[in-house]
């Protein structure tokens, strides 16, 4: 079967820089100039540190598959999910997706806090990538999945921040891309509600769907993937099942542990 | 079946502009979705938020009454300046409030685009959406001037939306190119008010033409607004078309649309890295 998704040699580099330069004014830009008008396309004699936020990645994906993405804060995973959602550009390699992304890094972006909820609905739903007609179909069943069907009229600064994930994460739920990326949006609500969306994600990936799954709960990664990628400072450590996987990641977290403490 | 080219293909490399263009074409449903919500929500939030529509030029036409008219006696080429100055005053608030809030545009949205991928251009092509449709609420006023006044509608004034048309695609290209400048360079959005304030004295808006030297016309015609209100003038009031203005005021517009979009989709995929 052909991969889905081909990731090949992808990397991002940041250009970390003196924290004055970063977003310069116009105001320090003529001051500089008249300082020192050489330097006006340097980068004001500040040296410049490059950081590899990913590197060297490369993976195949085939459709149907569910991938947990694991890996320490700042390893690179949310870089990841970014490129591959389109959000930053990567520095090197190259992507191929054969079907229609929908990426949620947030849940509710773009929820506006003076709309209704049967507004904020809409709204999210186009941001997110959904065309109104689908939306429009799908509109009963984002609001009883929610179960917030008394207060659609309500503007939603007025919803528990309990209703408020809740519709947020319905909308996304029902958003059906060949391709779906997620980051940390499981974790919402209580417990019932979790294992709701769980449950809703399980049947995404047995309709065929591609979900990508970033979480620090590696129990929800281990409950809904079958297969992980570790990132570790950037690289691609390991890419298995998910069993093998989370061992590597939990050694890894284990060592780091008794490296500090010997110190 | 699986395509065999790929639905989306990311490259370090830049995508060609004209691909980024058909892209937010593709996007353009969420355009009408964002301006269906700002409307929405101006709309709900104040009572006056229609009435601010129409009050904003109107307020602005009544001052420059009193002090340009009546105190400085500024003349209006024989016409009622408060019609005189509210013919180009509805214009000019839609450009200048489309201009001013789309510089805060990528900046105020860094929320939405750090979370999710669609055409930045979508951003300040909303804002000038909202104020074109502001300015339409807002010329509701203009007819009801224009009728106090005992001013006929002729067919000259088909011209208007042509007009308007062009004041559009002008804006949006000034709009585009200063909400990534303001990315860049933190203080635009500082500077640009008292920029907006001199391009207004630099346009014939609270003053006709014959007060501008005609040695120096040529170079007050390359301000593509000059010509435009010169030429909404001419059509409502039955006065002489500039042809020769108009023609510039078209074209400097369909340039600086060209190379101002061209910078935004230039600049666009790598906002998101400085924003």
């Amino acid at each position: 079967m052909a991969p889905i998704l081909q990731v090949r040699d992808l990397g991002k580099q940041y250009r970390v820089r003196g924290v004055a330069d970063v977003n310069p004014t116009l105001r320090e830009l003529f001051l500089n100039l008249v300082k020192s008008p050489s330097q006006l396309n340097g980068n004001g004699g500040q040296e410049s540190e490059l950081l590899w936020a990913l590197r060297d990645v490369s993976f195949d994906v085939n459709a149907g598959e569910v991938v947990g993405i694991i890996g320490r804060n700042g390893a690179g995973k949310s870089t990841l999910l970014k490129i591959l959602s389109r959000i930053i550009k990567p520095t090197f390699g190259e992507v191929d997706i054969y079907g229609r992304v929908g990426s949620l890094l947030e849940i509710g972006t773009g929820f506006h806090p003076d709309l209704t909820g049967r507004e904020n609905v809409y709204l999210n739903a186009a941001i997110i990538g959904m065309r109104r007609e689908e939306s429009r179909r799908k509109f009963d069943e984002i609001v009883a999945f929610a179960e917030v069907e008394k207060f659609l009229e309500t503007p939603v600064k007025y919803y528990s921040s309990g209703m408020y994930v809740r519709l947020a994460f319905a909308v996304a739920a029902h958003f059906e891309p060949e391709i779906l990326i997620l980051d940390e949006v499981l974790a919402v609500g209580d417990a019932a509600f979790r294992e709701k969306c769980l449950k809703k994600m399980k049947q995404a990936s047995v309709q065929g769907r591609t979900i990508f799954l970033v979480s620090h709960d590696l129990d929800a990664v281990q409950k809904l993937c079958s297969r992980a990628l570790l990132i570790e400072k950037g690289k691609l450590l390991e890419d298995g099942p998910v069993a093998a996987v989370s061992e590597t990641y939990l050694q890894l977290i284990a060592e780091r542990k008794s490296k500090r403490s010997d110190r | 079946m699986l395509p065999r080219q790929p639905l989306i293909a990311i490259r370090a490399s830049r995508s060609p502009v004209l691909a980024q263009l058909k892209e937010a074409f593709a996007h353009r449903e969420l355009l009408y979705f964002f301006i269906w919500r700002d409307l929405k929500v101006r709309y709900r939030q104040t009572i006056l938020g229609a009435a601010w529509v129409i009050l904003q030029p109107l307020l602005t036409t009544l001052v420059f009454t009193i002090f340009m008219s009546r105190l400085a006696r500024v003349p209006s080429d024989g016409l009622p300046y408060p019609l005189f100055a509210y013919t180009a005053l509805l214009p000019w608030t839609f450009f200048s409030n489309s201009v001013l809030t789309s510089t805060y545009g990528l900046t105020g949205n860094s929320v939405i685009i750090t979370k999710i991928y669609f055409p930045r251009l979508i951003i300040p092509a909303a804002i000038v959406g909202v104020r074109l449709v502001d300015f339409l609420v807002a010329c509701v006023v203009w007819v009801g001037l224009m009728l106090s006044y005992g001013m006929g509608f002729t067919p000259r004034m088909l011209i208007l939306p042509v007009l308007v048309a062009n004041l559009t695609v002008f804006t949006l290209g000034v709009s585009s190119y200063l909400s990534v400048l303001n990315i860049r360079y933190r203080d635009v959005g500082t500077l640009l008010p008292v920029l907006i304030q001199l391009w207004m004295f630099a346009s014939p808006i609270i003053y006709p033409l014959s007060l501008v030297p005609p040695k120096w016309r040529l170079l007050y015609s390359l301000n593509p607004i000059s010509g435009m209100i010169e030429a909404a003038r001419a059509s409502v009031f039955g006065l002489p078309l500039n042809w020769r203005s108009l023609t510039i005021s078209i074209a400097v517009t369909v340039v600086s649309f060209a190379v101002f979009v061209y910078y935004f989709c230039r600049s666009e995929e790598n906002l998101i890295d400085i924003v």
